[in-house]
């Protein structure tokens, strides 16, 4: 179902027909979710290429009609918790039309075509329709486009999941052999002792038998014992190996992919595939699999002999088989909730540690020692109250699983008993069938979890796979040109860019930058300044227009030649935590450590890091954490120095640092500029002077091009950002706060 | 408030000067035309586009109304909206209804839980509606005790403004996930 034509209800079409409103064929129709009394419910919104029409949900308010070219405009307003979408007329006030959050996106691309139609242009509606509930059962999904986790394709799932076991033949063979030597051998003792009980401890004494059968009792243990360390140990490194190698594939594919698919998605839940969803299939494939494949090899084997040995007493013991999976999964689900309860008081109490003792300074310079103590009681006490109850709730469920098993043997033992009274079985047979009821409803509680066992990895392998299936960036590497050499001719014709459809930031911009050029980027925030500089890096394609470097259009490049001749320098430098050589190296890999000194040493960071203790050795910590800002701007400058780029972007690279400092910097930069065309942004617009020449955007175009000085003259958009920025730090002077240039 | 102070102790005032010291008595409210909401603080300027928000919506929502203009900076804050004529407060009510779009849960049909993920059915002040929260533990925030707001996976807000005078069931149910 497209979401931008939903199927109309009858009572809408006839309402429609009825207007004499169907003779044109509906371009959109869809629904909202919300009155304009602001109640839930469903007003339609029914679009032609000439007209609107709003049929109202009741049949006293009258149906809105509005032809395009009556329009004056179309807003959307977002308010808390949903937004609104404004119709304006020319010649009466505005239709509007609210909605919920969760119709913000659909109706903003419904507002951009009626806004591309009433300009007479043709409708276009993104292709992609975001799925918001499962196709199959049609439960709302947790994540938009996420999978369903009550859908899931299991045994395809599972397929998949097994072809990273079966990728390891013969560790997996020799896992399910194992595993059957060991189930066999588990089943055999009652088999034995009802020996010993029938034929040994009879009046007619049998000593020598009973050393044999007890030997024999003593060696099947052995070997079981053997044969189940060796089923675990393999299937442990068949299993983790298995992880192992989703764990790399997703990580190759995260790499590779484009940012685009990141836009779409908090690094939280990609890291939390990574971690946590992996960590689940590894539990998964390690234990849970081979201990869910044994138990029901254990399961089958014991029903088979049980059903052998005496098939009506083995019928009465199925019996209490229900009551201990369904008791038995009722009073686990409890469990499972007190401990996630129990799990997240915890995170509380250590949450509230860990900020209080980080931010002691502020406890004690606000003199809050004793409340921030009444607090961690307050959860200290909520812990132990949920540790109680979960503790209960534990012991519980075991003691009533154990007595639903216990009527199994109650069962047994009365029937059995009667049966042994008339003759009609043995003693041992009947200890024998006690001991394998007590080995056949032992893994029965856990029965009921199974399935959602089973569930939770599926639902973790599908998150991993829907990753591993995403298209990377570089799927047009075949075909693509080489560019082994580049001059940094940068041209841009007629781009137009949004990261929402509907949304452009960039309007049209057109720009020639020569080879060695050194463009200064000016405008306000959101005019369009990162995006264009993301553009270069080529992190997106524009939607419309081109980008040609060196004559060559930039879609078209082998994007590792384009992007090893681009090089940046961002506004926050993000350093990996490893030694400064590493980091300064961390472009270009092959560099020699002199060519790494020589580089740090033009960007003016030779001085300070051969005072650090280790010099060039020194680990700089997470994120860089152990150097001053103006530090990772220098080391950031020298990687790329070295990475020696043909085209250079340096993103706000002097801000917030002290006068000697950025003085520096600025030295470093001139080195590292020469010879490359260069993008630079700055808000403080001083620091762009040595630019060749200034580009100034504004609302996404290009809206004055020339020197500084030719701009001051010019006395346009940019003599007035300057002229602003001066009186804002003036004002700054007097009143003694910061002075910025 | 003062009473935690010690006698003869006296809190140095904050010093406001900015928002603009403006009379909260001479707002002047007016829709012209009919859609479209100005205000005048009377004897002093005019707005020809006003947007009405609360300084905090959770738990102040009668009190610290904030005036906005087209640019969404602040004109000036009523205290409370009592303080206003009643024709005003109308106004006001009527835009704040507009902007905050909370829906306040008055019965739980159903709540099913599954995958760490709660399929919600409810009965609310806006009708019938039918939510999915993600993940309960980060997804529903205690105001107090008694009071939950709740975020679905859009972001629309649901919340249960006292828990106890809910019906039982609905309680039970509420209570069961959170």
């Amino acid at each position: 179902m497209n979401a931008y034509k939903e199927t109309l209800p009858e009572s809408v079409s006839e309402t429609l027909g009825s207007a004499g409103l169907d003779d044109e064929p509906a371009l959109m129709h869809l629904a909202t979710d919300l009155l304009p009394n602001r109640q839930f419910g469903r007003q339609w919104v029914v679009v032609t290429e000439k007209r609107l029409v709003v049929v109202p949900h009741d049949a006293e308010s009258d149906i809105v009609v509005v032809r395009m070219d009556e329009l004056a405009g179309v807003r959307t307003e977002e308010v808390v918790g949903g937004g609104c979408m404004a119709l304006d007329r020319r010649r009466a006030g505005p239709i509007l039309v609210p909605y919920t959050q969760s119709l913000i996106p659909r109706f903003a691309e419904v507002a951009e075509g009626i806004r591309r139609l009433s300009k007479g242009k043709a409708l276009s509606l993104p292709e992609e329709v975001e799925r918001e509930r499962c196709e199959a059962c049609r439960r709302l999904l947790p994540e938009k486009n996420g999978i369903c986790a009550a859908c899931i394709r299991k045994w395809q799932t599972l397929r998949r999941l097994l072809r990273y076991l079966t990728a390891q033949p013969w560790r997996l063979a020799s896992v399910v052999i194992l595993t059957l030597v060991s189930t066999a051998l588990e089943l055999l003792p009652p088999r034995i002792t009802q020996h010993i009980i029938d034929d040994v401890l009879t009046p007619r004494s049998n000593f020598d038998l009973l050393v044999w059968l007890v030997i024999g009792l003593l060696g099947v243990r052995i070997l079981f014992c053997v044969a189940s360390v060796i089923t675990e140990w393999l299937s442990q490194r068949l299993g983790h190996r298995g992880v192992q190698d989703i764990r790399s594939d997703l990580y190759r594919k995260l790499q590779f992919l484009p940012l685009r698919f990141y836009d779409r998605r908090t690094t939280g839940s990609l890291i939390s595939r990574m971690s946590n969803d992996s960590d689940r299939l590894e539990g998964f494939l390690a234990s849970d699999l081979p201990l869910v494949v044994s138990k029901m090899l254990l399961f089958v084997g014991i029903l088979g002999l049980l059903l052998a040995t005496n098939w009506k007493l083995a019928l009465l013991v199925l019996l209490p088989i229900p009551p201990i999976v369904l008791g038995g999964s009722r009073i686990w689900k409890r469990v499972m909730r007190h401990w996630i309860r129990w799990g997240g008081r915890w995170s509380r109490l250590s949450s509230h540690l860990s900020e209080s003792i980080g931010g002691i300074r502020v406890v004690k310079a606000f003199a809050q020692e004793s409340r921030e103590s009444e607090r961690f009681d307050k959860r200290n006490e909520d812990l132990r109250a949920v540790t109680v109850a979960g503790e209960r709730n534990w012991f519980v469920f075991f003691t009533v699983t154990n007595f639903l098993m216990s009527w199994g043997v109650f069962l047994v033992w009365y029937f059995g008993g009667r049966q042994i009274l008339g003759g009609e079985m043995t003693l041992g047979a009947l200890v024998a069938f006690i001991s394998y009821l007590w080995m056949l409803y032992q893994p029965l509680r856990w029965f009921g979890e199974l399935y959602n066992i089973l569930l939770r990895a599926f639902a973790g392998a599908e998150r991993i796979f829907e990753v591993l299936d995403s298209r990377q960036e570089t799927d047009n590497s075949e075909d693509a040109v080489r560019m082994p050499q580049m001059d940094g001719r940068v041209e841009f014709r007629n781009v137009f860019f949004g990261y929402d459809r509907g949304k452009p930031v960039l309007k049209g911009i057109n720009l020639v930058v020569k080879p060695g050029e050194m463009i200064g980027l000016v405008g306000k925030s959101g005019a369009g300044k990162s995006t264009l500089i993301n553009l270069i890096c080529r992190f997106y394609d524009p939607d419309s227009g081109r980008i040609v470097v060196d004559g060559l259009e930039m879609r078209e490049v082998c994007l590792e030649d384009l992007r090893s001749r681009i090089g940046m320098v961002q506004q926050e430098p993000f350093l990996f935590d490893g030694t400064i050589a590493e980091n300064i190296a961390y472009g270009k890999p092959t560099a020699t450590f002199g060519e790494v000194i020589r580089a740090a040493t033009a960007a003016e960071a030779h001085e300070f890091i051969v005072q650090k203790p280790d010099g060039y050795d020194m680990k700089v910590g997470e994120k860089g954490g152990r150097l001053s800002g103006g530090e990772k701007q220098r080391i950031s400058i020298a990687r790329a120095i070295l990475h020696d780029p043909r085209i250079l972007i340096l993103d706000e690279a002097t801000s917030s640092l002290d006068t000697r400092t950025e003085w520096k910097i600025q030295k470093a930069i001139s080195r590292l500029v020469k010879g490359r065309t260069t993008f630079a942004i700055a808000h403080r617009l001083s620091t762009l002077r040595s630019a060749d020449r200034l580009v100034v955007l504004d609302d996404g175009k290009v809206a004055e091009v020339g020197t500084h000085r030719e701009l001051m003259s010019r006395q346009g958009i940019f003599h007035r950002l300057v002229k602003s920025q001066q009186e804002t730090s003036a004002v700054m002077a007097v009143g003694g706060g910061k002075v910025e240039t | 408030m003062d009473s935690s102070y010690k006698d003869g102790w006296k809190p140095t005032p904050i010093d406001v000067t900015h928002p603009q010291d403006v009379d909260t008595a001479r707002i002047r409210l007016f829709r012209e035309p009919a859609w479209h909401l100005r205000m005048t603080i009377e004897g002093d300027r005019s707005y020809l586009t006003v947007k009405i928000v609360r300084a905090a919506p959770l738990s102040e929502p009668d009190r610290y109304i904030c005036f906005l203009d087209a640019n969404d900076e602040l004109i000036c804050m009523v205290d409370d909206v009592h303080e206003q004529p009643q024709a005003y407060q109308d106004i006001i009510r009527e835009e704040l209804a507009r902007r905050y779009l909370t829906s306040r849960i008055e019965r739980v049909h159903s709540i099913r839980s599954e995958y760490g993920v709660s399929y919600w059915d409810v009965a609310t002040d806006r009708g019938r509606r039918e939510f999915v929260v993600k993940n309960v533990g980060e997804d529903a925030r205690w105001l107090d005790e008694k009071r939950v707001l709740i975020l679905d996976v859009d972001g629309n807000r649901f919340e249960v403004a006292d828990l106890g005078a809910l019906d039982k069931r609905s309680r039970g149910l509420v209570e069961m996930v959170l």
